[in-house]
C-alpha cells in the first residue's frame, strides 16, 4: 500500500497496478483526440448518412405510394368488372325469362294454328264427302229418272193407239165438263 | 531503504510510461481456465450496445421507417446484400450469422477506436476493442469454419467431401490445408489489423499527445470498418463456396 501511495506521490497519475480506478491523465487517456475524431466523424458522416436514410425513406414512400395506386386501380377495375358481371347476369336472366315466355307463346300459337288447320281440313273433308255424296245421289237420280223416262217413252210408244187416244180425250173432256159444272 | 524503494518505484513508473503495454492481461480464473477479463468486459459492452440499440430501434415499428428504425433497416439491407452476393439464392438462413459477425466486429472495432476505454483503469492490462485479442478473432474464425462445414454438409450431405478431390485428386492435400488456413488467415488478419491500428495510435499518443494521432485514428476507423466488412464477406464467401455444387 505504501508503495502504491509512493508511486502516486512520485508520479501523480500513474498507478502501476492494483485495483480498478479512473485514469485522470488527459493526455494519456486521449479524450481530446477522440472527441475531435468523433466530431469529424459526426460532421462528415451525418450528411452522408442522413442523405442515405432520406433516400431510402423516399424510396420506401414511393414504393408504398405506387403500390397504393396500383391497389386502388385494381380495386376500381375489380368493382367495374363486378358491376359489368352483375349487369350481364341480369340481362342473361331477362333473356332467359323472355326466351321461355317466347317459346311458350310460340308453342301455344303453333298448337292453335295447327288445331285450326286441322279443323279446316276436317271441314273440307266433310264438305267434300257431302259434295261427292250429293253428286253421286244426283247422278243416281238422273240415271233412274232417265231410265224411267225411257221406260215411260217405250211404254208410251208401244201402247199408244187410236182407241186409247180417243178414250183419254173423252175422259179428259168428261173431266173438264164436270169441272165446268162444279165451277158453275 | 525508503529512498531505494522510492527510486525503484520511480523507475517503474518511468518504465510504465515508456513501455507500451502489449500482452498484459487482466486474468480471471473461471473453472480451470484463465480468461482475459478486459476482453470479456468490452465484449459485454459491445453486446449491450448492439442489443440495446436494436431493441430501441424495433420497439415501435412503423410502416414508413424513420430515424433509428430506418437506419437499422438500412444496415439489415446492407447485410442481406452482402450475403446475397456472396452466398447466392439460398442466402436467407445465413443472414443472421453474417449479420452477427459483421455487426459484432464492426461495433467492436469502432468501440476500440472511438470510446475512451483508457479512462477506466484495470489492475492489469487495459480495456480495448475485443477484436484486439487473438482469442476473440480465433473464436469468430472457428465459428465461421463450423458454419461453412455445417452449410456444406446439410446442403450436399457426404457429397460435400467430394470437393476435396476437385478438380483433380492431386490437389487433395492443398484442399485439406485450406480448411486450416481459412480460419487462420481470417483470425490473424482481423487481429493484426486491429492490434496494429491501436498500437500505432497508442505509440503516437505517447509521443505526440495532440493533433498528430488524429489522421491515424481516422485511418483506423476506416480500416476497422473495412476489416469488419472483409470478415463478413469472406465468411459468406466460404459458406457460399461450400454450398455450391461443382457440376
Amino acid at each position: 500500500m505504501k508503495n502504491v501511495t509512493d508511486s502516486f506521490v512520485s508520479l501523480g497519475h500513474w498507478p502501476s497496478a492494483g485495483s480498478f480506478g479512473f485514469n485522470t491523465d488527459i493526455l494519456a487517456t486521449n479524450p481530446i483526440n477522440l472527441s475531435v475524431v468523433l466530431g469529424v466523424l459526426i460532421f462528415f458522416g451525418k450528411g452522408v448518412l442522413s442523405d442515405l436514410l432520406d433516400n431510402r425513406k423516399q424510396r420506401i414512400l414511393n414504393t408504398i405510394r405506387n403500390s397504393e395506386e396500383l391497389r386502388g386501380g385494381a380495386i376500381e377495375q375489380l368493382e367495374k368488372a363486378r358491376s359489368r358481371l352483375r349487369k350481364v347476369e341480369t340481362e342473361a336472366e331477362q333473356f332467359r325469362v323472355n326466351g321461355y315466355s317466347e317459346i311458350e307463346r310460340e308453342k301455344l300459337n303453333l298448337i292453335n294454328s295447327t288445331y285450326k288447320t286441322l279443323e279446316q281440313l276436317e271441314n273440307y273433308k266433310n264438305e267434300t264427302i257431302q259434295f261427292e255424296q250429293q253428286r253421286a245421289i244426283n247422278q243416281v237420280r238422273q240415271r233412274v229418272f232417265q231410265q224411267a223416262l225411257r221406260g215411260a217413252l217405250g211404254t208410251l210408244n208401244s201402247c199408244l193407239n187410236n182407241e186409247l187416244h180417243l178414250r183419254t180425250i173423252s175422259a179428259n173432256i168428261g173431266m173438264l165438263g164436270t169441272m165446268k159444272e162444279i165451277t158453275d | 531503504m525508503n529512498v531505494l524503494s522510492c527510486s525503484i518505484n520511480t523507475l517503474k513508473g518511468l518504465y510504465d510510461i515508456s513501455g507500451v503495454e502489449v500482452g498484459q492481461h487482466f486474468y480471471w480464473q473461471i473453472g480451470g481456465f484463465q480468461v482475459h477479463g478486459q476482453v470479456l468486459i468490452t465484449s459485454w459492452v459491445v453486446i449491450a450496445i448492439l442489443l440495446g440499440s436494436a431493441t430501441i430501434a424495433v420497439r415501435n415499428p412503423q410502416t414508413i421507417p424513420t430515424g433509428g428504425q430506418n437506419f437499422f433497416e438500412y444496415v439489415l439491407e446492407f447485410i442481406r446484400d452482402v450475403s446475397k452476393t456472396q452466398i447466392g439464392e439460398e442466402y436467407g438462413p445465413w443472414v443472421p450469422f453474417i449479420g452477427t459477425m459483421f455487426l459484432f466486429i464492426f461495433v467492436s472495432n469502432w468501440s476500440g477506436a472511438l470510446l475512451p476505454w483508457k479512462i477506466i483503469q484495470l489492475p492489469h492490462g487495459e480495456l480495448a476493442a475485443p477484436t484486439n485479442d487473438i482469442n476473440t478473432t480465433v473464436a469468430l474464425a472457428l465459428l465461421t469454419s463450423v458454419a461453412y462445414f455445417y452449410a456444406g454438409l446439410t446442403k450436399r450431405g457426404l457429397g460435400y467431401f467430394g470437393k476435396y478431390i476437385q478438380p483433380t485428386p492431386i490437389l487433395l492435400p492443398i484442399n485439406i490445408l485450406e480448411d486450416f488456413t481459412k480460419p487462420l488467415s481470417l483470425s490473424f488478419r482481423l487481429f493484426g489489423n486491429i492490434l496494429a491500428d491501436e498500437l500505432v495510435v497508442v505509440v503516437l499518443v505517447s509521443l505526440v499527445p495532440l493533433v498528430v494521432p488524429i489522421p491515424v485514428m481516422l485511418l483506423g476507423l476506416f480500416t476497422s470498418g473495412i476489416q469488419a466488412l472483409i470478415f463478413a464477406t469472406l465468411a459468406a464467401a466460404y459458406i457460399g463456396e461450400s454450398m455450391e455444387g461443382h457440376h
